[in-house]
């Protein structure tokens, strides 16, 4: 097996000797050398990250079946982008629109209702002496996958017309008390939040976990100084624990952000993205067989709007190992 | 060194297990059928032939020679694969023919073969093959397929740019409403023969305090409305005519025509209303179409009658196991439908080889369309076919099947996307109150975009 091994390195060796004996000798490293570091990571990267990246640009400015420009999918007569004809579709069609408002619905309501959730079940399981079973419960929906928590809460969710008698817990305790049992997925007012519960309580557990090690990091001795010198609770988390754990929040809130941006698999599980319940992620599922332009096109938008998120999160963790 | 070359071995080792079950895997989807064939026809075929060759009409072997083989490629999987198999049988058994199958549901793995090595016959449930393959698939009066055995609108839908390039080898029928013969005799109720009569029974069943239908869309999320949007074909079919329907599928007639509008307004008003659906309008939308099947034969019965389709038979027997068929359900034919809905599953021929030219002669012609109906595989649409069906559901529904006077796919299936989801999406929102119209007139823009 040396064989295997003098093979596998001698390219490496034999290039490096070469660019050492170009350069002065103090230098024997070359300028080429940390590139032929970064090579394998580049190649794996070129292949998997790169490529598709371009090829998925490429293909939506394309038409329905990538052979064609998007600007010979134009109709006479109608509005029309050219090239962008695809993203014209993206911003414009009604049920794009519905799909781009469910998503920042998502992201301003999910968002928060996790990290308010994490927050909370991470206080309150800081004091009590069962800490580690009150939180395993709560981390366990982690654990499920979307599909699992999708068809989970269907049940929960579960309605029955005429006689039937009401499976879904939810409705099963609403009749229980003499109400009349509730459509949670098909009523276009309500069926949006319904899933959003099921987002809450699969990443409420991430969250509290993340905010819960934060916790603990916040040191005894200021928190026990604010009270001796007569802070209440309520002033002991504002003014001391929040600002503290503050780190902790923004990097919940960007990888929350990033996932939440991408939501597919509850909703597709769900409704299908029907009953008003349409996202970005369900509709660029939707379309890859039959329109790959507009797929394609619905992809770069969701990059577009996730890297901000990422320069963000980038710069941040610079800054912090700068401070450090 | 030495634990970097340990490294490599056992990754050299995963790779190459990992490359052997690949292969594998891929030897075995292929070859299940050899497998299988000629221990079939060495250990059965002398015995069978011996007791059944001299009532039965020869298989026309043409000029396929035994040992020859045969590529297929269906959709088929588990029953129906056994089902298709004992059709084939008797023609590998006579012919000595080895037909390999390849199960694939996937249109880009059949898209991926048909551009590297066609099979050399396909079976596909949709026509879109018709469209992508023109070029090289061949036209089937050229490969011994009898025309004579089919209705001849079975042949005009199977072709394209003046060829015959396509035929159903199996058809299922949609435009059928189940019943409960004990319920209607206890109300007096009689199975209605014209669309009209079908409203004055459902209008008299409601004067009575009984429900008519049951409905239910909820597929599980994606596809929720195909029970209402196969209703509304129905209507279409019984007011319209199987011609307007085809015509809404090539885009002559638009979705938001005044023919469309009166359907869905009779629809809604059936499906909305709790007076005619269990539970009303939120009832059809969320009741799970299977549970839609089982209102009407659940104890105390809940609705009169559900439009569905051939299925629905085999639904009622798995949950009602007491049930029987005849007196407990069945089912009569949509009324007044001019033309059936339905699926149809159609054979494509890649290849002139003698053993696909008998395998297409012998599914097209008299002893193949008579096994069909034997193996009680769906509907053959094959003329042979009639009289040898031993299930009595099988037997009502080839007699509705031979006096059809046309045939038309489910207009969603057969336009595709993005209709077809603009389509489910605005049955949905007609039921629970958009305007009839305007919900038309936004699937009408995705029939134009569908059709471009």
């Amino acid at each position: 097996m040396n064989l295997l091994g003098h093979d596998l390195y001698a390219p490496v060796s034999f290039l490096a000797q070469e660019v050492g004996d170009m350069v002065p000798k103090i230098m024997k490293q070359g300028r080429l050398a940390p590139w032929l570091y970064l090579l394998p990571a580049f190649i794996m990267m070129s292949v998997f990250i790169i490529y598709p990246t371009i090829g998925t640009l490429r293909l939506s400015f394309m038409d329905n079946t990538g052979t064609n420009s998007a600007a010979s999918t134009c109709v006479a007569g109608q509005a029309c982008w050219g090239v962008f004809e695809n993203y014209r579709y993206a911003l414009t069609n009604i049920d794009m629109l519905h799909a781009l408002r469910n998503n920042a619905l998502w992201l301003l309501l999910m968002v928060p209702g996790t990290i308010a959730g994490g927050l909370f079940f991470a206080l309150l399981a800081d004091r009590v002496p069962y800490e580690k079973l009150a939180k395993s419960i709560i981390f366990m929906p982690v654990a499920i996958s979307f599909i699992g928590a999708g068809i989970i809460w269907r049940f929960v969710y579960d309605f029955q017309s005429g006689g039937g008698a009401q499976i879904g817990i939810l409705n099963g305790i609403i009749t229980a008390l003499g109400g009349k049992p509730v459509t949670w997925l098909s009523d276009p007012a309500i069926s949006n939040f319904s899933l959003m519960v099921v987002g809450v309580w699969l990443w409420a557990g991430f969250c509290m976990t993340m905010l819960s090690a934060a916790i603990k990091g916040v040191s005894t001795e200021i928190l026990e100084a604010a009270r001796v010198d007569g802070a209440n609770e309520w002033h002991v988390f504002w003014q001391i624990m929040f600002p503290t754990i503050l780190p902790s929040v923004v990097v919940v809130t960007t990888t929350l952000s990033i996932i939440i941006l991408k939501i597919f698999d509850v909703v597709y599980v769900m409704t299908g993205g029907n009953y008003g319940t349409e996202v970005i992620a369900n509709r660029m599922f939707n379309l890859i067989v039959t329109n790959t332009g507009r797929s394609t096109a619905l992809a770069v938008i969701l990059i577009l709007l996730t890297i901000p998120i990422m320069i963000f999160n980038i710069k941040r963790f610079k800054s912090e190992e700068a401070a450090r | 060194m030495r634990t970097m070359n340990t490294k490599y071995i056992k990754l050299f080792g995963l790779l190459v297990i990992a490359a052997m079950l690949i292969a594998s895997c891929g030897q075995a989807a292929t070859t299940v059928a050899p497998t299988a064939a000629p221990t079939e026809a060495a250990t059965v075929a002398p015995t069978e032939a011996a007791t059944t060759a001299p009532a039965a009409p020869a298989i026309d072997c043409m000029s396929a020679k035994s040992g020859d083989t045969l590529t297929v490629v269906y959709q088929w999987s588990g029953s129906e694969e056994e089902s298709f198999n004992t059709i084939l049988k008797p023609f590998e058994d006579a012919c000595g023919v080895t037909v390999t199958a390849q199960s694939t549901r996937d249109d880009a793995v059949l898209d991926t073969m048909v551009k590297s090595t066609p099979p050399d016959v396909l079976f596909w449930p949709n026509l879109s093959p018709l469209k992508l393959y023109s070029d090289k698939l061949l036209a089937l009066d050229t490969v011994s397929a009898n025309k004579d055995n089919y209705a001849s609108y079975w042949i005009d839908m199977g072709s394209a740019g003046g060829k015959w390039l396509a035929i159903p080898v199996k058809a299922d029928v949609k435009s059928i409403i189940w019943y409960s013969p004990t319920q209607f005799a206890a109300f007096g109720y009689t199975v209605p023969t014209t669309f009209d009569e079908l409203k004055t029974l459902v209008d008299k069943m409601v004067a009575d305090g009984n429900v008519p239908w049951s409905m239910g869309f909820n597929n599980g999320g994606s596809a929720d409305g195909w029970t209402g949007t196969d209703f509304v074909q129905d209507i279409l079919l019984a007011t319209q005519g199987p011609e307007y329907v085809n015509n809404i599928i090539n885009g002559t007639v638009s979705y938001s025509d005044a023919g469309v509008v009166d359907a869905y307004t009779t629809y809604k008003m059936w499906a909305s209303d709790a007076k005619y659906t269990v539970g009303g309008a939120d009832g059809t939308v969320n009741t799970k179409f299977l549970d839609a099947i089982y209102k009407v034969f659940s104890n105390p019965a809940e609705a009169m009658m559900v439009k569905q389709s051939g299925f629905a038979g085999g639904s009622v027997a798995g949950q009602f196991p007491s049930l029987k068929y005849g007196t407990d359900y069945d089912f009569f034919e949509f009324p007044g439908v001019k033309g059936l809905q339905g699926g149809a599953d159609f054979m494509f021929a890649f290849s002139d080889k003698p053993a696909a030219q008998a395998l297409i002669g012998y599914l097209t012609g008299t002893v193949g369309g008579q096994n069909w109906a034997k193996a009680n595989f769906g509907i053959s649409p094959n003329k042979n076919a009639d009289g040898n069906y031993t299930d009595p559901q099988s037997i009502k529904l080839s007699s509705i099947l031979s006096k059809a006077a046309g045939f038309t796919f489910d207009i969603g299936d057969a336009i595709g996307a993005p209709f077809n989801n603009a389509e489910f999406k605005g049955i949905v929102d007609v039921v629970q109150g958009a305007d009839i119209k305007a919900t038309l007139t936004t699937i009408a823009v995705a029939q134009a975009e569908s059709l471009k």
